[in-house]
Order: structure tokens, then C-alpha cells, then sequence
């Protein structure tokens, strides 16, 4: 079962929502944050688009799963939070159809600005949605058994006028007799059986009830004349629906839950009065009143049989309501299909378009975007983003801009500009803030901070490692650099060409302290690392900093051994560099380094190296977060020690739009 | 041929239709404009108070409790939101001290626009254009979760670095263009929201707790490297991020009174058995 179904907006307000079993909030706004802020399972998702639950990918969470969909016009979201292990083959239905019933109930409500608060009574809405498709699933479940089982409903209804939930398995009776009456049922009244509508409710109710009459066969043979004298079954019916009337007024409102849990019963019995064949509404209706004058009465006045009558009226009326909102939105969805046919309706509405797509006030579709979504992805592609990066983008804006209104004197070019930059900010701003000199000073004195760098063969690992060192001396912190790379001979030389370098400036300045912690070739890296941790703990250094050995991303036995790295190690930060100059090779460097440190760690920035070299062409950037969602901490900006920034999201977003 | 001729001769005629047209058209053009130029510029706003802060703080649940009465059940915002609230019974907005209790004017409480905002570190962007764009804008409040403020927590460096970037907005503001001056100064009240648990940290430490790692923010950021595109290419944008009194050892909200922004540190809690609002309401009220 749920175990919650929330309905919220944007802006995260929850206007409706019922609980079953108590559920964490950290569920739906870890959603919220995973799917559609940091856009982590769908790139470019947002609360964009307004597909069926079935396509959007489940979302798990601490042994929960949350079905989803939105609203995008209104900014609304749509959530049933159960647990993971249940499955549920109706969710996806409901969700949807929710979606729609609240849509068409509230949408007024929902479209006044400067208000949070929308009046509604949806529990009753709700409620019927859940009976009614878990009903339809469960008939789907036991199809196969249905012969059988009507057969076994046959002997409890006669003493049970209103049976009670779907029966129990026959054991005790034979094949012979549910095989004869099935056939009995279909001879005679075929409609039901022929027709099986799954969507309606009263599917398995109306089987039900045929079984019911069927072995008695008075009731079956009643029902069937009463079908053919249709002026007294509809006289009869009226006054029954006028008695229940009088009956049910007054307590509708009031006493409108508590049949609930006799609302299954109820429907089962006599929902086909009200919707299906007249030869089924005939034996239900026609039964009662000819067979047992006196029980209606007698029932009306009891309060179980009362209650179940004023519920089912109620009932009866709630569901026509549903039904049709919900058929309605269908026929509308096949209309917008076929409406645009005719010519004159098309060549008036193509001069407005275009008049319009001038002007502004625009609502966009595919069509429109088309042509300049490809003149955006073939921006981005010349921006040297890698081209899975550029498709998914555009793939994300459009889903945002799709249905939307252009304003007043806004072009679409303008408009995928502007959607295309603030998607493009979201993606690149980092979660929350990192001050390299914060995080280092909150554990000074405790510990050395430990930051290790990686990235493939020759784009710059120990430069940029060199350039991070300066900076921290700069900062007057005492740094300890370890040669971790004990693989390409000249590595450990090269490293301590930089240490030596940077001692000198340190000196000439007069801050900080820097060491080179070196253990020569063919030593694990791993091992190395710890020792050397250990080293700068006891030594009372400020920051580790780790150069490994570069590797091709591709390179399995290489890559797996980050792993280890990563356990004995423990860096407080893993750093990957990444060249501005390669291109559709971006991607998978990023997502391979990622995935390298095993479960529960992962890259914790990229520095950006030769950022001066690409000019406008700073896509690299784009691709790697894109790829694996972790922040762009650092650029390289030039060959001299001082050339390293943090990155200005600004800064990156002119040059991605400029053209050129 | 001669249709078209003839056509031409119907345009070119200054038949009584054509003129009609041609009136009509010069009279609705301006109206036209004027309608969507109005639109455009929403000239007729409410004053407006900001909500800011990181996620998880109370925004939207200090909104709904403004609107209604009682706090509604939220989750992480993703847009910002826009809602008119009025003034309670029994406070006077500043602007109405000197009218006549009689003034039936006054019976109508004073109506102002609260605009909350995503906490969420990828979507502040929405706040910091709503300052730095503001419309009417009267004060910001910034609320914090008094109980993940202990010393040493990250939710107090979070908490901080945002502020400390708002505080320094609003400071360049001030000292800023001359376009930037003109607009008024913006007061700030630090909301320390949830006092109601049981590790909430009272006002005075909120107060104190945020001072200090302010502090901490400020030398890190002024020891922090450049941005790129500073100094990097032809703009030599010289680089004041000095939050508060330059030298100073310490920070103190105090020292942003000389860029003109005054800041308030005032406790209550929005949720929990009774909500405790009215300070921060009769802050609002003085505002107005
Ligand atoms: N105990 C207690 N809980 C509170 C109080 N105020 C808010 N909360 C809870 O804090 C949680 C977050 O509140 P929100 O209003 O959604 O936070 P927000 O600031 O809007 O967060 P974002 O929209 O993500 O920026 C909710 O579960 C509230 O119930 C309070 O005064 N006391
Ligand atoms: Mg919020």
C-alpha cells in the first residue's frame, strides 16, 4: 500500500497530501533536490515536463520509492512516496490521474498569483481513485480465475444480498458447475463478458452480480425480462433514486467518509445501476425491489444499510464526476491531434504564429523550436562542448520551453538564449560554497588537510598541483608534497624541480613551508600516500598534497587501483585535471575518474587546466560537469604560479554565449 | 489586370472606410503601448519584504504562516514565490503612525508583498537578482536554524557565507554607481527561526556565533584566490570585497551601519506547539 501522496508546487508549498504510514520530508525534498534542482538522474529535467508517471524514472530513497509528475504551467509536482519492496502495478495510473483530477478541480485556484492558499477537498477524490484501481488491478490479477470465482460468489450472495469484497477461492466446488454457469452467464446476458471495460469499476461488480442471479435462475430470467420492458425498470429506478435521494441530502457532506470501509461492498453491488448495461442495473435493481418490497425499506432505516446507501449515491456521483474529467482530458488530448487539420484554421493560426513569434506572447511547440535548438546545439558544438553534452542540453531546455509563452516583443532566439544561460548557471553554481582556506583552517591543528590530484597522462597534474601549493603558501601554510607518481621515470624529478622552485619563492617572501615527501620508483602508490599522511601528521603540516601517476581512463587495472588510493589515503579532496583543450573525450575522462574510487567517493572538483590557450571555447568545462555533476573548483590561466582562479560562473556563461 | 486597378483604386480613394481604419489605427497604437509598456515595468508594486536564507531554514513556512495564520507543511522550494500578506491586528506600519485612529483608511490593514526564495546553493541566483533588481523592495530577512548553529558545524559556515555575501551586496550597493545609491538603504533582520527545539541557540549566540564566523569568511575570502576572469583579460575590475570596517579585526553587524544597513538579530520559531512571530511582524510593521 502508500505509504504517502503529496502534492506540492515549486515553490514548496504542499497543498494536498495523505498519509498512510509516517514518511521522512527528507524523502520528497531529497527528490526534489537529486531530480529536479541538481538534475542528477535526468539532465535537464526541472520541473518540465508534463509526461506520465510510467515515463519519469522512479526515484529511491532510504527504502522508498517516489513516483512522480508535474504540472509544468503551474509548477506543479505530483509525488506517492511506498516502499521499495511493494509493487504496485496501479501507481504509475494514479499518479497521472491525480494529476488530472486536480488540474481540472483547482486550476482556477492554482493560477491567482500572490496566493499559496487552495481551498480543496480532494480526500474524497483521492480516496475513489484508489478504490477504483486497485479494484481494476485486482480483477486483472484474478481474470483468469473469474469462472471459477463467480461461481463461489453465487451461494454467499443469496444469503448476502450486498456482497462484501471479492470472494474467496473455491475449493469445494466442482468443475462442472462453474463451467455450466459460466456459460450460462454468457449465453444470456453477454454485454458485460463481451465488453470487459477494465477502466471502469464496475467490471468485476457486474460479474459479480451476474453470478449472483445465475444459479437461482429467477433472478437471471427477471432480469432478463426486465431488460426488455425498459419503462418499468426506469420508473422503478427513478423512484429508487428519488427515495435515496431524500435520503442521503442532508448527510453527504457530513457522514461522507465514514461508509469508507464499507465503500468496496457497496460499490460492488450496485455501481452497474448506475452505469452499465440496463440488463445488469435491471438484476441488481429489479431484484431488490420485486423479490424483498419490505428490505428496502428496512435497510434504509438500519444504519449499516443506510449508510451504505447515502455512501453509494454519494458515491455514484463522485465517480460520474471522475469519469468524465478524466475522459475528457483523453477525448482533449486526441483533439489537439487532429484539430490542426483544417486549412483555413491552419493558415489563420500559421500568420498569427508567425505574427506572434515577432511580437511575443507565443505559446511554443516542437515545431517552433526546432530550427533554433539546432542553431544552439551547433553553438554549444562550437563552444567545444562535448556533442552528448550539447544534445542533453538542448534536449533539457526544450522539455522547459515547450508550452511555454514567449513575453511581450521576445523572440524565440532570445528566449532559448536566456532558458539555455540560467540552465547552463544552474549546472555550473556548486551546491554549497568551498573555501579551500575555510575548510583547511576549521581542521588546523587536528590534522593535515589532504588533497590528492588526478587526471590522465600530460594535462598538467603537477603544474597545477604546484600552482595550488603556492597559493596555500601564500596563505603562509606549511605544505607537504608527495611524489605518489612511482611509475613514469622523471616524475618524482620533475616534482621536486617545483618544490625547489617554490622554496625559493617562499623564502624570498618570507611565508609558509613546503617539503617534498619522496620514496623514489616501483613503490605502491597507495602505501606511499598513508606513510606519507602519517609523515605530515606527526610533522605538524597543514596540507598534504598528493600528485599520482597519470592514466588513461580506459585504462582498467590502472584506473581500479584509485580505489585503494582513495581507502589509504583518505583525502579530504580528490581533485581531477582536465585539459580545456580536449573535446568529446571529456565526458568519459570525467565519468571514468568519477567512478574510480569505489562506492561512496567520488571526484570532489575538476581544476580546469590551459584555460587561456581555448579563448571563448571553454566548453570542456561544460562537459565534464555535465558529466558527473561535481563542480568546477579551479581554472589554470597561464604558465606562472599565480596563474590559477576559482571559477566565476559569470565569467564562464559570457563566454559560452558570446557568439562568434 | 483591371481587378488589381481596381483594387489599387479602393486602397488609394480616400473612401470614408479607409478612414475609419487609419483613425482607429493611430488612436489604439498608443493605448497598445502604453498597456504593454505598464505592464512591463510593474510600476504598481506592493512594497515587498525579502525572504533569504539557506535551505531548510523556514522560508516558506514563515510565508504560509504569514498568510494564514498557521504554518503549512513544506519541502525544498525550487522557485521563488511571491505572496500579499497584511499587516496583523494591533500593529500600525510606520507610515500610518501619524493617522487618525479614525482614518477609515487605517481599517484596512497595510498590504505588503512577501517574496520567499530557494535556499538551495545552485538557485540563490533568484535572490540575489531580487536585490540587486529590487521593486519596492522595504527590508530583507534573513532566517537561520538556530540549531545547526553550533560552533564548528557546517550549517554555521553555510549559513555565514551566504549572509556574508549578502551583507557584502548590499554594502557595494551602497558604496557603488551613483544609479545603485540612489535607491534606498536596505535594512536586515537575521530571523533566528526554530527556537522552539531543544538545541536551538538563543538569540544573543546566534547573534555572536554568526559575528565570528563572518569573521572567518572575510579573511578567507580576502586570502582566497582571484575569480577567473578578474584581471585576467582587458577589464582591471579592482577587487573590494572587504565585508564591514576595513581593518578591522573582528566582525560586527554594527560596522554595516556606516554603508547605511542596519541589522537586527531577533528570536521566535514558526513551527512547533505555538508559533512566536510578532517581534519579527512588529520589525515588519516598522518598516512599512
Ligand atoms: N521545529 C521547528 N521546525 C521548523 C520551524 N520552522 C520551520 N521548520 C521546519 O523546517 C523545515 C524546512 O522548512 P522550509 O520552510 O521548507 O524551509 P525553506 O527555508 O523554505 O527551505 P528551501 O525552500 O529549501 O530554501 C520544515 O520541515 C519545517 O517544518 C520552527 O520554527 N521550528
Ligand atoms: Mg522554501
Amino acid at each position: 500500500m502508500l505509504d504517502s501522496f503529496e502534492i506540492l508546487t515549486t515553490s514548496g508549498v504542499v497543498l494536498w497530501s495523505k498519509t498512510y504510514a509516517p514518511t521522512s520530508p527528507s524523502i520528497i525534498n531529497s527528490l526534489i533536490t537529486s531530480v529536479f534542482i541538481e538534475e542528477r538522474t535526468l539532465p535537464g529535467a526541472g520541473v518540465a515536463d508534463d509526461i506520465s508517471a510510467a515515463n519519469n524514472p522512479p526515484y529511491k530513497y532510504d527504502q522508498h520509492t517516489c513516483k512522480w509528475t508535474t504540472v509544468k504551467e503551474l509548477g506543479l509536482i505530483f509525488v506517492a512516496v511506498y516502499r521499495s519492496l511493494l509493487h504496485l502495478s496501479w501507481i504509475d495510473k494514479l499518479v497521472d490521474n491525480i494529476k488530472i483530477i486536480f488540474v481540472e478541480l483547482y486550476g482556477d485556484q492554482l493560477r491567482k498569483p500572490h496566493t499559496t492558499i487552495v481551498k480543496c477537498a480532494f480526500d474524497d477524490y483521492f480516496d475513489q481513485q484508489i478504490r477504483q484501481l486497485e479494484k481494476t488491478a485486482l480483477n486483472r490479477d484474478t481474470k483468469v480465475a473469474e469462472s471459477t470465482a463467480l461461481r463461489a460468489e453465487a451461494p454467499a450472495s443469496v444469503t448476502q444480498d450486498f456482497g462484501n469484497e471479492p470472494p474467496p477461492l473455491p475449493g469445494i466446488l466442482s468443475r462442472g458447475a462453474s463451467k455450466n454457469n459460466y456459460k450460462d452467464l454468457t449465453s444470456n446476458e453477454s454485454t458485460p463478458i463481451a465488453t470487459p471495460d477494465t477502466s471502469r469499476p464496475s467490471t468485476p461488480a457486474s460479474h459479480l452480480l451476474t453470478g449472483k442471479g445465475g444459479p437461482g435462475g429467477k433472478g437471471s430470467r427477471r432480469a432478463r425480462k426486465a431488460a426488455n420492458t425498459p419503462t418499468a425498470y426506469a420508473s422503478s429506478g427513478d423512484e429508487l433514486q428519488s427515495k435515496r435521494d431524500k435520503a442521503s441530502k442532508p448527510a453527504v457532506a457530513k457522514k461522507g467518509r465514514k461508509w469508507d470501509a464499507d465503500g468496496l461492498a457497496d460499490e460492488d453491488s450496485d455501481t452497474p445501476l448506475d452505469y452499465s448495461a440496463p440488463a445488469n442495473g435491471a438484476t441488481s435493481g429489479e431484484d431488490e425491489i420485486k423479490e424483498r418490497p419490505g428490505a428496502m425499506k428496512e435497510i434504509d432505516q438500519s444504519s449499516w444499510g443506510w449508510k451504505n446507501e447515502k455512501g453509494e449515491f454519494f458515491l455514484k456521483d463522485l465517480d460520474d464526476q471522475v469519469d468524465s474529467i478524466l475522459a475528457s482530458a483523453t477525448a482533449k488530448k486526441t483533439d489537439t491531434v487532429t484539430s490542426s487539420t483544417g486549412i483555413v484554421g491552419s493558415s489563420i493560426s500559421a500568420i498569427g504564429g508567425y505574427f506572434r513569434s515577432i511580437v511575443g506572447g507565443k505559446t511554443l511547440t516542437k515545431e517552433d523550436l526546432e530550427k533554433p535548438m539546432k542553431a544552439m546545439e551547433d553553438h554549444l558544438l562550437r563552444k567545444n562542448v562535448a556533442r552528448e553534452a550539447a544534445i542533453r542540453l538542448c534536449e533539457g531546455v526544450e522539455r522547459e520551453l515547450i508550452g511555454v509563452k514567449t513575453e511581450n516583443f521576445e523572440s524565440i532566439q532570445t528566449r532559448i538564449e536566456s532558458a539555455m544561460e540560467s540552465s547552463l548557471q544552474k549546472m555550473l553554481t556548486p551546491t554549497s560554497s568551498h573555501d579551500l582556506v575555510l575548510e583547511i583552517n576549521a581542521i588546523k591543528k587536528q590534522r593535515p588537510y589532504v588533497i590528492s590530484i588526478v587526471g590522465v597522462n600530460g594535462v598538467g597534474k603537477s603544474t597545477n598541483l604546484s600552482k595550488i601549493c603556492f597559493f596555500l603558501l601564500q596563505r603562509n601554510f606549511k605544505v607537504l608534497v608527495v611524489a605518489c607518481d612511482t611509475f613514469r621515470s622523471g616524475a618524482v624529478e620533475q616534482l621536486a624541480v617545483h618544490v625547489r622552485n617554490l622554496k625559493e619563492l617562499t623564502a624570498r617572501e618570507g611565508t609558509g613551508k613546503v617539503e617534498l615527501y619522496q620514496k623514489g620508483y616501483g613503490k605502491d602508490a597507495a602505501n606511499v600516500a598513508k606513510d606519507a599522511v602519517t609523515f605530515g601528521a606527526q610533522e605538524g603540516y597543514d596540507v598534504v598534497l598528493i600528485d599520482t601517476a597519470g592514466r588513461r581512463h580506459n585504462d582498467q587495472r590502472l584506473m581500479s587501483s584509485l580505489e585503494k588510493f582513495a581507502n589509504f589515503a583518505k583525502p579530504d579532496k580528490i581533485l581531477m585535471v582536465g585539459e580545456a583543450l580536449v573535446g568529446t573525450d571529456s565526458v568519459a575522462q570525467a565519468r571514468n575518474f568519477n567512478a574510480a574510487f569505489g562506492n561512496g567517493r567520488s571526484l570532489d572538483g575538476f581544476i580546469i587546466s590551459k584555460c587561456d590557450t581555448v579563448g571563448d571555447m571553454v566548453g570542456t568545462l561544460v562537459s565534464m560537469v555535465h558529466a558527473t555533476n561535481v563542480p568546477v573548483l579551479f581554472v589554470g590561466t597561464g604558465q606562472h604560479y599565480n596563474d590559477l582562479r576559482g571559477l566565476s560562473v559569470q565569467w564562464a556563461l559570457k563566454k559560452l554565449m558570446s557568439s562568434n | 489586370m483591371s481587378t488589381i486597378q481596381d483594387w489599387a483604386h479602393a486602397l488609394m480613394n480616400p473612401s470614408p472606410v479607409g478612414l475609419i481604419i487609419a483613425i482607429l489605427i493611430a488612436l489604439t497604437i498608443p493605448i497598445f503601448l502604453h498597456t504593454v509598456v505598464f505592464k512591463a515595468s510593474g510600476l504598481t508594486t506592493l512594497p515587498s519584504i525579502l525572504l533569504l536564507s539557506p535551505s531548510g531554514s523556514g522560508k516558506t513556512s514563515l510565508l504560509t504562516l504569514f498568510e494564514r495564520g498557521t504554518p503549512a507543511s513544506t519541502h525544498t522550494s525550487q522557485t521563488p514565490l511571491a505572496v500579499e500578506c497584511s499587516l496583523p491586528v494591533g500593529t500600525t506600519a510606520s507610515s500610518d503612525k501619524y493617522r487618525s485612529t479614525h482614518d477609515p483608511t487605517s481599517l484596512t490593514h497595510k498590504k505588503f508583498l512577501l517574496i520567499d526564495t530557494p535556499g538551495h546553493g545552485k538557485l540563490r541566483h533568484h535572490a540575489q537578482s531580487s536585490i540587486t533588481n529590487p521593486q519596492n523592495l522595504k527590508g530583507l530577512i534573513f532566517l537561520v536554524d538556530s540549531a545547526t548553529l553550533s560552533a564548528g558545524d557546517e550549517g554555521l559556515r553555510q549559513t555565514a557565507d551566504y549572509l556574508h555575501n549578502i551583507l557584502l551586496m548590499l554594502q557595494k550597493r551602497s558604496t557603488g554607481s551613483k544609479a545603485a545609491k540612489a535607491l534606498k538603504d536596505i535594512p536586515v533582520l537575521i530571523a533566528a527561526n526554530k527556537m522552539d527545539l531543544f538545541t536551538a541557540l538563543p538569540a544573543a549566540l546566534v547573534k555572536s556565533s554568526l559575528e565570528a564566523e563572518i569573521t572567518k569568511v572575510r579573511e578567507a575570502r580576502s586570502k582566497g584566490l582571484l575569480d577567473s576572469g578578474i584581471g585576467m583579460e582587458d577589464e582591471g575590475e579592482e577587487n573590494d570585497d572587504w565585508l564591514g570596517e576595513m581593518g578591522s579585526k573582528e566582525f560586527r553587524f554594527k560596522q554595516m551601519e556606516e554603508f547605511d544597513v542596519s541589522v537586527e538579530v531577533l528570536g521566535g520559531n514558526v513551527c512547533g506547539e505555538e508559533p512566536k512571530v510578532d517581534r519579527w511582524w512588529q520589525w515588519i510593521a516598522e518598516r512599512l
